[in-house]
């Protein structure tokens, strides 16, 4: 779902926000919130699957925020995909250091979200509009086997563990790290 | 490339390739707690794979857009600002004359904020606040303990135990909490199985607690204030985050 226009400001500065945040700025970290908080909550429950946990990870990303926006460098990416990224690493090594992995066996969990990832592809609409807003990275995708993108979204959306896919695609768990490595890598020539 | 490529951490000097499939896994989020924190040691001081790990950011974060987005329950923003500022803004400043000039020190923002700098060292300094502060001030305390937010370290509660009975829980600004949540306040001394609450405490109020049915407070005994559900914690033990800790200094 891209984010409505209405709530968001496309015109925002996240940069700018950063930077005040360095200096010291309260309003500046509240500002990156009110504009950023319920996209990231929702990246976040992605991958955490439970708003409690998610709420904690939203919280230690805002503090690590503030806390390190004086090293943010403009010159190694935009500042927006710099919260993103503080927000995302949060949330799987939370996941990773705890003991999802251990109830994934049970039939429902395997169950659960099976198809999460591509359901969300799908549901994205058409193909023209999904490239719009996923720009060359959906055009990439789409030109990918279809079982190598779906392992790349359940990774990247959903924040599933190697042995976590092989589960949901029923693959063996060497077939899917080779898929992941394949697509890694056709996704980065497809992007140069 | 066999199905069964293995895909365990390439030593330092891994050739363009695997650095790249290593940082695109990194990225995806797919390697163990373990792999993770390997790349994340190694990122400070490898610039080839952190420049490689930011292209990929920088790829994949369109898909970020395919999560939908969940609003925040509103106690979230306070919660952070909690973390980050515990003794900010003394809102009850203004408020009643008798109380806040009593207590003027502790409201002092240039006072705390020196303190706060300093962390634990704190304790000695205000060792001599207490012996050599306010005439109208309690008789110095045999035991304190300033309790301080985890990440920021700023002071936020003065713990003191002026007599063997009762403790003195006393604010130093005031904090914010959501509404649907309550300030636990625990303390647990070495040697004891779990925390014992110590009952709830209203934001920027100065509370007095019995401790008769207690042992005697030790000295480095761990006092803290965690953030639960309204009313408290449901199953007698600290449920959620650490607002404010610290231990027991004799004086």
């Amino acid at each position: 779902m891209p984010p409505a226009a209405s709530v968001t400001d496309d015109n925002f500065d996240h940069a700018l926000a950063l930077a005040a945040c360095a200096r010291g700025d309260r309003h500046a970290l509240q500002r990156i919130y009110e504009q950023e908080s319920r996209y990231l909550l929702g990246v976040a429950m992605r991958i955490v699957r439970s708003r409690a946990a998610a709420e904690d990870v939203l919280h230690d990303a805002f503090v690590a925020i503030w806390s390190k926006a004086h090293s943010f460098d403009a010159a190694r990416g935009a500042a927006r995909g710099w919260i993103y990224s503080i927000v995302r690493h949060a949330a799987l090594n939370r996941v990773r250091s705890s003991a999802r992995e251990s109830t994934l066996d049970e039939p429902t969990a395997a169950a659960y979200e099976a198809s999460a990832a591509m359901a969300a592809w799908q549901e994205e609409g058409d193909t023209l509009d999904r490239q719009a807003q996923l720009g060359r990275l959906g055009q990439c995708l789409e030109g990918l086997e279809p079982q190598r993108r779906e392992c790349l979204l359940h990774a990247y959306v959903d924040g599933c563990s190697h042995s976590e896919i092989a589960a949901r695609v029923q693959a063996p768990l060497g077939t899917v790290k080779a898929w992941i490595q394949r697509g890694l890598r056709a996704l980065r020539e497809c992007m140069q | 490339m066999s199905a069964d490529t293995n895909n365990h951490l390439p030593p330092d000097g891994d050739s363009p390739d695997d650095l790249q499939t290593l940082a695109g896994q990194y990225v995806l989020g797919t390697q163990d707690a373990a792999q993770r924190r390997a790349i994340e040691e190694r990122l400070p001081h490898d610039p080839e794979l952190r420049a490689a790990v930011d292209a990929w950011e920088q790829r994949l974060q369109p898909l970020t857009s395919l999560a939908p987005p969940q609003e925040p329950s509103p106690g979230l923003w306070l919660r952070i600002t909690a973390s980050l500022w515990p003794a900010a803004e003394p809102q009850r400043a203004a408020a009643g004359s008798a109380a806040s000039s009593r207590w003027w020190h502790w409201n002092s923002l240039a006072l705390w904020r020196g303190l706060a700098g300093s962390g634990f060292a704190a304790a000695a300094v205000l060792a001599g606040v207490l012996v050599l502060g306010d005439a109208a001030a309690p008789a110095p305390a045999r035991y304190f303990v300033v309790l301080a937010a985890p990440q920021s370290q700023a002071p936020g509660w003065l713990v003191q135990a002026q007599a063997a009975d009762r403790l003195r829980l006393v604010p130093l600004g005031s904090d914010v909490v959501p509404a649907e949540k309550s300030l636990q306040f625990w303390t647990k001394a070495d040697g004891w199985n779990a925390p014992v609450s110590l009952g709830l405490v209203k934001p920027g109020e100065a509370i007095e607690v019995p401790v008769d049915k207690l042992p005697p407070l030790q000295p480095n005994q761990l006092f803290e204030l965690t953030l639960e559900p309204a009313g408290g914690s449901p199953i007698g033990k600290p449920t959620g985050p650490i607002q404010f800790i610290g231990r027991a200094v004799q004086i």
